[in-house]
């Protein structure tokens, strides 16, 4: 019985020590930003030029993507955890970036530094691809698991893309005073996304709304009075940070 | 003494300690016992025949296992399948197959109540605790060794040896990669050591066969839970779990072997302090009660 007593204190002892050494530390993850986005775009040029060769592709290889990404989890950046996103761009000349300029890639980190980046099917294509010889094979770069050394470098690599605004309105439903609202969501990236949505119908301009949103944030912005009748209403869209579509033409319910 | 005065001059007889067996003796000694033992014989049997339905399974299903390392790629290469037969080993199949012997070496001298025998005339405590240290480590180390070199023919057979998608994304050709898995595979011995030991404490701590065997099992997938959750990563160090994941850095690119280091300080830490720990237990011990 008494050896039991004692023995118990030593583990509690033993757990309390190494708890408070975890605590004092600050969590002492070896997972951080910078070594993701060192590790991404290497791992991510293999895979990529692994895709190439199966496709039969010529001139791509891991050194001609130049890829460059920026990593961030929404909070900290550090920590393992399923909501790192990376924005990567990268330079093929038979697949050019989108017009943001960067692919979004999904990443679920474990602790023991590594993890499962997801590619944007825009930018690679699907699960399975056809080859060079007309057979359906697995696709090496649509999902990719990798680890990264937790001793590499952990200095910013100083990589940063613009956030990209998506107007996520497909219709606008005027409240009976003729105010209509768009919701706007500015993605991840950095500094956010600043700017002014000018709106126009049928030649004539109705005025414009400014917008200032965080990254990862979004707004329902009301637009200017539209005046009754109105069938449909061009937003054009201006930035001062951030990227995206220069404007859209929206369809008006009820109007 | 009487006895051993009288040998023929020709007998080797030990100097310094007439009448004691060296320890080679108490070795063979014990490995004598461990092959009485129908349960040794079913671990290393295990170990050998046990990869292959493992592999044949694993190798047959339509979907990947893709959330382990390695599953993505199981189906389609021998080479990935042995490693995910790796880490699923290292979760709790390695601490199972070391503590089935290093858990009841020293009980099973207090479940037969046979302390008194061996100690009182043939051999000193030290000896004793070295030779059936020297034989739970020996016998952790031929397991892990058989059950390797099982794994990596049974899924290379099943799975072909087509080139390896690394943890870098990098293709490795099949030459490369059979060293490298192997290698692998040798990363572990260092953590099944430091189980041994980890199971030789709570053997002679407990004088109960049950807990020898269990109990490291239990505290290793209690590391493992711990290893894995966010917060508190740093603990990851100290924990005996964490070497089984070092061979991680073989397989990246570029490769790393910091971990592989880190992996070899803590796990000798915890074999010099178990190993401390267990001998003062034993030295202390009163065995007159039986």
């Amino acid at each position: 019985m008494r050896r039991s007593i004692i023995t118990a204190a030593v583990v509690l002892l033993v757990l309390a020590g190494l708890g408070s050494v975890a605590v004092a530390t600050g969590g002492g993850s070896t997972v951080t930003s910078a070594r993701l986005e060192r590790s991404l775009t290497a791992s991510f040029s293999q895979v990529y030029s692994q895709q190439a060769r199966l496709l039969g592709h010529r001139g791509v290889t891991p050194a001609s993507l130049h890829a460059k990404a920026m990593c961030d989890n929404g909070g900290s950046n550090v920590g393992p955890g399923s909501s790192w996103n990376c924005l990567m761009s990268f330079h093929d000349p038979g697949n050019p970036m989108p017009t943001t300029g960067y692919g979004k890639f999904e990443l679920n980190v474990h602790s023991n530094d590594c993890y499962t980046a997801g590619s944007p099917s825009t930018l690679v294509g699907f699960q399975t691809i056809t080859d060079k010889q007309g057979r359906t094979v697995n696709n090496p770069a649509y999902e990719f698991d990798a680890c990264f050394d937790p001793g590499s470098s952990n200095e910013p690599t100083g990589v940063t893309f613009p956030s990209a605004l998506t107007i996520t309105t497909t219709a606008l439903t005027p409240d009976p005073q003729g105010r209509a609202t768009v919701a706007a969501l500015c993605g991840t990236g950095a500094d956010g996304c600043v700017g002014s949505i000018t709106v126009t119908t049928h030649g004539q301009k109705l005025g414009s709304v400014p917008f200032h949103l965080a990254e990862n944030e979004t707004a329902k912005l009301t637009l200017p009075q539209l005046p009754p009748g109105t069938k449909e209403a061009d937003l054009a869209v201006s930035y001062q940070q951030g990227v995206g579509s220069s404007g859209t033409t929206l369809p008006v319910q009820g109007g | 003494m009487t006895a051993t005065s009288t040998l023929p001059a020709s007998a080797p007889v030990t100097a310094g300690t007439p009448g004691r067996p060296g320890l080679g003796a108490t070795i063979r000694w014990e490995l004598r016992k461990l092959r009485a033992q129908h349960r040794t014989k079913a671990v290393l049997l295990g170990a050998l025949l046990g990869p292959v339905p493992i592999a044949l399974v694993i190798h047959a299903q339509g979907r990947p296992p893709k959330d382990t390392l390695f599953g993505r790629y199981a189906t389609t290469n021998g080479f990935a399948l042995s490693l995910l037969i790796l880490g699923f080993a290292a979760q709790w199949v390695l601490p199972l197959l070391t503590a089935v012997v290093a858990g009841d070496i020293f009980s099973s001298e207090d479940t037969h109540g046979t302390w008194k025998t061996v100690l009182t005339r043939s051999a000193s405590r030290a000896q004793l605790f070295t030779a059936k240290t020297v034989t739970a480590v020996g016998f952790a180390v031929l397991t892990l060794l058989v059950l390797s070199a099982s794994t990596i023919a049974s899924s290379v057979l099943v799975g072909g040896h087509q080139a390896l998608t690394g943890l870098g994304g990098q293709l490795i050709a099949p030459s490369t990669a059979l060293k490298l898995v192997g290698a692998s595979w040798l990363t572990t011995i260092p953590p099944t050591i430091g189980f041994a030991c980890l199971a030789i404490l709570l053997s002679v701590w407990s004088r109960s066969s049950a807990v020898g065997i269990a109990a490291p099992v239990v505290i290793g997938m209690v590391m493992q839970l711990v290893g894995a959750m966010g917060g508190v990563e740093a603990l990851r160090p100290f924990l005996l779990t964490t070497p089984y994941e070092a061979w991680h850095g073989l397989l990246a690119a570029p490769r790393f072997t910091g971990p592989l280091v880190e992996g070899l300080l803590t796990t000798g830490a915890w074999a010099a302090v178990t190993l401390a720990v267990s001998f003062a237990l034993l030295r202390r011990r009163d065995i007159t009660g039986g």
